[in-house]
Formats: structure tokens, sequence, C-alpha cells
């Protein structure tokens, strides 16, 4: 038993034991300690030579006396300067949270930035995916209706320019030499010509009656455009001075009344001085005599017969298409100025030419 | 936090303060030595330049503090030992802290024993090979270790049955404690 005790007690040799405490320095020197104390510390005593010199140093009364005083404010030196650190190093790391914090807050304000700034564009982008499409349609919608409108506006100043003066129409045309009798010249389309010429003779017939005052230019032109599509307008425009002024020998013609088909035909010819001139000009044998031709109907459209009369006289003589329309025409004037011989005389004559006039002139001769 | 760290051991404290910059920790560990430092450093006050208790206190724990973040440290009160003197003696030049051969040796041994604490066996067998070692000691050195370990005999008591001083009687035991401990360690290594 006691063996083992002194076994045990061997390992003693080798335990570790913390150095004397500033309760138990001074104790031993004074000799206060317990025996098991006192044997604890002779223990620790023969490793630690600190230990040990400081107690030698303690036994001597000298430093005994500086002891006290010294370790108290070395105590208290060692305090404060970890407290100074401590404040220091508290206040550090209070720094270092709030300089977490606001950087925290500054890289979460940067994320949500970006984000924001990223739904942004995203946003934007559908927006533009969207309207792409809807902006097409409405561009092809307001193009469709644009073109319209330019064909429109294109047709109104079409229109109205040659309302307001036939030299207009000069411009666009393939020039007839003289300006004065462009009317009839202008005329673009030889295709409307069959078509239109009713509707106009309604027009002109309709113009009829207040045909007396020759200055229904105007009201033609009023009556012009509801009664025919826009081709017919312009004609009804291009013609309606040549035509009104047509009408006096109409309305004389009117007084012969049986024949209603002459007058559409004349007013054919007077309109249809487009494809007649035509044709004139595509075979082109004289276009002195297509002019002149011209001119003598501006005259007979303006109701000076005498004048239209020798004009046409002058043409008459003339070989070929422009004599046999001179011809046709005399006979008109003829008729309109009640001179039936004559005009039956000229008539015959046409019929006689055998020429593309003759049914007309033929209907006219029967009709006198 | 002071209190928390009153109750770490020495190691912890010396890497808390090397590891984590903890001033604190160090400060602990200054005090805890502050009474043996100021008891050591007294014959050197007032002896010559600088030697005021306001000047060499404060260079002694600047140099521990400065120490303390490049040196091994295994024993806290040999390093601060090793530094005291060094400063007393004026040796300007840094030489560092190393613990000696013994020391380690020791060291050792006390962490075998520490380790085996919980092991019976284990504890049996150093104990055997303790007592093979003591034997192997010479007489005298054997005798005060087996009254001062066994017979739990105090310093004074010794030196009183063997007529020699306490300082004696100490030195001769802590050079009987290194003896065996080197010897336990070259055992360990053959």
């Amino acid at each position: 038993m006691s063996n083992l005790e002194n076994n045990e007690k061997i390992l003693k040799i080798f335990s570790n034991i913390r150095c004397l405490n500033r309760d138990q320095l001074p104790r031993y020197v004074d000799g206060r300690l317990t025996d098991v104390e006192k044997h604890l510390v002779e223990q620790h005593l023969v490793d630690c030579d600190l230990c040990f010199d400081a107690l030698q140093v303690l036994q001597q009364q000298q430093y005994r006396e500086k002891y006290q005083p010294l370790s108290a404010s070395m105590l208290q030196y060692i305090r404060s300067s970890i407290k100074q650190v401590s404040h220091a190093h508290k206040a550090e790391r209070y720094q270092r949270q709030e300089q977490k914090k606001e950087s925290f807050l500054i890289y979460f304000w940067v994320v949500a930035a970006i984000a924001a700034g990223a739904g942004l564009i995203y946003l934007i982008q559908q927006q533009e995916k969207f309207k792409a499409p809807v902006t097409k349609a409405m561009a092809s919608n307001t193009e469709i209706p644009a073109p319209a409108m330019n064909a429109s506006a294109v047709q109104a100043a079409v229109v109205t320019p040659v309302r307001a003066e036939t030299a207009d129409t000069l411009r666009h045309h393939p020039a007839p030499p003289a300006a004065a009798t462009t009317a009839p010249v202008a005329p673009p389309a030889a295709t409307p010509a069959p078509a239109v010429p009713k509707p106009v003779v309604k027009d002109s017939v309709k113009a009829k009656v207040p045909a007396a005052a020759p200055v229904n230019k105007d009201s033609a032109k009023k009556q012009a455009p509801p009664a025919t599509k826009p081709a017919e307008v312009k004609e009804a425009v291009k013609a309606p001075a040549p035509e009104h002024k047509d009408t006096p020998t109409i309305a004389k013609k009117t007084e012969d009344k049986p024949e209603p088909k002459p007058v559409p035909k004349e007013k054919k010819d007077d309109d249809d001085d487009k494809p007649k001139p035509k044709p004139a000009t595509e075979s082109a044998p004289s276009g002195t005599d297509e002019f002149l031709y011209k001119a003598a109907m501006v005259y007979h459209q303006q109701g000076d017969l005498n004048e239209a009369i020798s004009r046409y006289k002058h043409l008459s003589g003339s070989s070929g298409k422009y004599g046999e329309l001179s011809r046709y025409q005399l006979a008109v004037c003829y008729r309109s100025k009640g001179q039936t011989g004559k005009a039956r005389r000229m008539f015959k004559e046409v019929v006689r030419m055998n020429g593309s006039m003759k049914d007309k002139a033929q209907a006219a001769l029967d009709n006198l | 936090m002071l209190q928390q760290l009153t109750n770490l051991s020495d190691k912890e404290l010396i890497s808390r303060a090397r590891k984590l910059k903890d001033q604190e920790a160090e400060g602990v560990l200054m005090e805890r030595y502050s009474h043996l430092m100021v008891a050591v450093c007294l014959p050197y006050l007032n002896n010559g330049p600088a030697t005021s208790p306001e000047e060499i206190y404060p260079s002694l724990l600047q140099r521990l503090s400065d120490s303390l973040k490049t040196q091994t440290i295994p024993k806290a009160n040999e390093w601060i030992h090793y530094t005291i003197r060094v400063l007393q003696t004026h040796a300007d030049k840094n030489s560092p802290f190393f613990p000696s051969t013994e020391s380690r040796d020791q060291q050792q041994i006390e962490a075998k024993i520490e380790k085996a604490a919980t092991n019976q066996k284990e504890q049996q067998q150093l104990i055997a090979t303790i007592g093979r070692t003591l034997d192997k000691l010479p007489a005298d050195e054997k005798y005060l270790l087996k009254e001062f370990y066994m017979h739990n005999k105090s310093f004074a008591e010794l030196a009183e049955a063997k007529n020699i001083s306490i300082g004696k009687i100490r030195q001769t035991l802590q050079q009987a404690k290194q003896k065996m401990a080197s010897l336990l360690m070259n055992e360990t290594y053959e």
C-alpha cells in the first residue's frame, strides 16, 4: 500500500505546478502557508528560477518594504494600459463593425441600383419588342392613308390648277405650242373618252338650263365633280370652258331638238377632241392642221361661229382627217346658225368623203 | 472579458495574444507575473542610469511584449526570468529566448504524465519507468528526491537534515530532476 502510494508520489516529481500567485508569495516568505500548500510551492520552486529568485529577494527586509507599493503600482499600470488598449480595441471593433455595416449598405444599394437598372433596361427592351410590331402596324396604317392623302392631294393639285388656269395643264403635257388653245390639247387620257362623254353630256345638258348665261363655267364646274369620277372631273374641268361656251350653240340646237344624238356626238367631238387629236398626233400628218382645227374648235365653243366657220373653211380644204373633221364641224356650225341647207350640203360632203365621221354625218343628215 | 481571460492558462493567453493580437490577453499574462517581476527586479532598482521603477518596469513590459510576438514560449516563467536577466545584464543585443534542453525534456515528461492521468495502465508503466530511472541516480540525489517528494519534507527540514543551505537543497533537487528527465527521455528513445 505504502509502496503504491510512493509509486504514485513519484509522479509528483514531474507534476507541473503554477507559479506563486500574488497572495502566496508574501505568505510563503512569512511562513503563513499550510504544509500542503508549502510543499506544493516548494515543488514548484525546484523548477522555477523566477519564483525562487523573487522569494530570495523578498526575504530581504529592505526589498520587502518596497515590494508591496511597487507591486500595486505595477498592477495598476498594466491594468490601465490594458483598459486603454481594450477601450481602443472596442472602439476599433465598433468602428470596424460600423464600417462593415456601411460597406454592406453601400454594396446593397449598389446591387439594388444595378438590379433596378437591369430591370429597367429589360423592361424597356421588352416594351420595344412589343412596340415594334405595333408601331410597324401603326406605321403601315399611317402609310396606307398617307399615299391616299397624297394621291388626293396630287389630284387636288392636278385638278385645281386646271380649274384655275389652263396654262398649268400646258406644263404637264407635251406642249402644244399655243397657250391659248391648250385646253382641248391637254387631256392626257385617251381611254376615258368613251366612258366620259355621256355624263359630260348630261352635265352639259344640265348646263343648258343656265346656258343662257354664258358665264356658267363655275356652275358647270360645280356640277361636274358630283356627276363624274375624278378623271372625268379633270376632263370636265379641262373641257368646261369650251363646252359651256359651246352651250349656246347647243341651246340653239335644242331648238331643233329632234336630234339629241348629234349633240352628244358633237359633244363627243368637242370633248373628244382629246382622242381625236391623239390619233392625229400619232399619224402626225400635219401638226398645223391639228392646231388650226383646235383653234377653230375654241372659237366654235366660245360661240364665235363666224370665226369658227371661216377657220373650218380654211381647214376643210386640207386633205385627210382634219379636212373631214373640219367639214363636219362646219356643217355643225351651219346647223347651229340655222343654215340647214349649207349644213346639209356639208354633211353630205362628209358622207361622201367616206371617212370616220361618215356615220355621224349621215345621222345628222337624217335628223336635219 | 478580463475575468474570462484570467481563467485561461499561460499557453492559451500567449496564443491569443499572438494569433488574435489580443492585447488584453497579453495584459492578463503580464499581470499574472507582475508581482514576481517586481520582486525579482527589486535589487536592480536605482542601481544606475535608467533603473528607476518608472523606467525599468515599463521597459521590461515592452521587451516582454515584443518578444511575445516572435518567440516560442513553452514556459512563461522561464521566458520572463530570462528576459529579466537579459535586461539586468544590460545585454542590448537581442538574444532570443530558447528553453534549455533540460527544460524541454522535463516539459515533455510532464506532458506525458498529464496525458497518462486518465489511463491507469500507462500511469503504471510511467511509474515503473520513473522508479527505474530514480534508481539510476546517485544516492545523494535519490535520497533528497525521495525525502522531498515521497515524504513531503520541506526545504528547511532537508537543509537542516543535510546541514546545507536551502538554496543548495533546491539546486540539488533541480539538477536531480533534470537528470531524471534526460534519462527518461533517452530511455524512450532507446
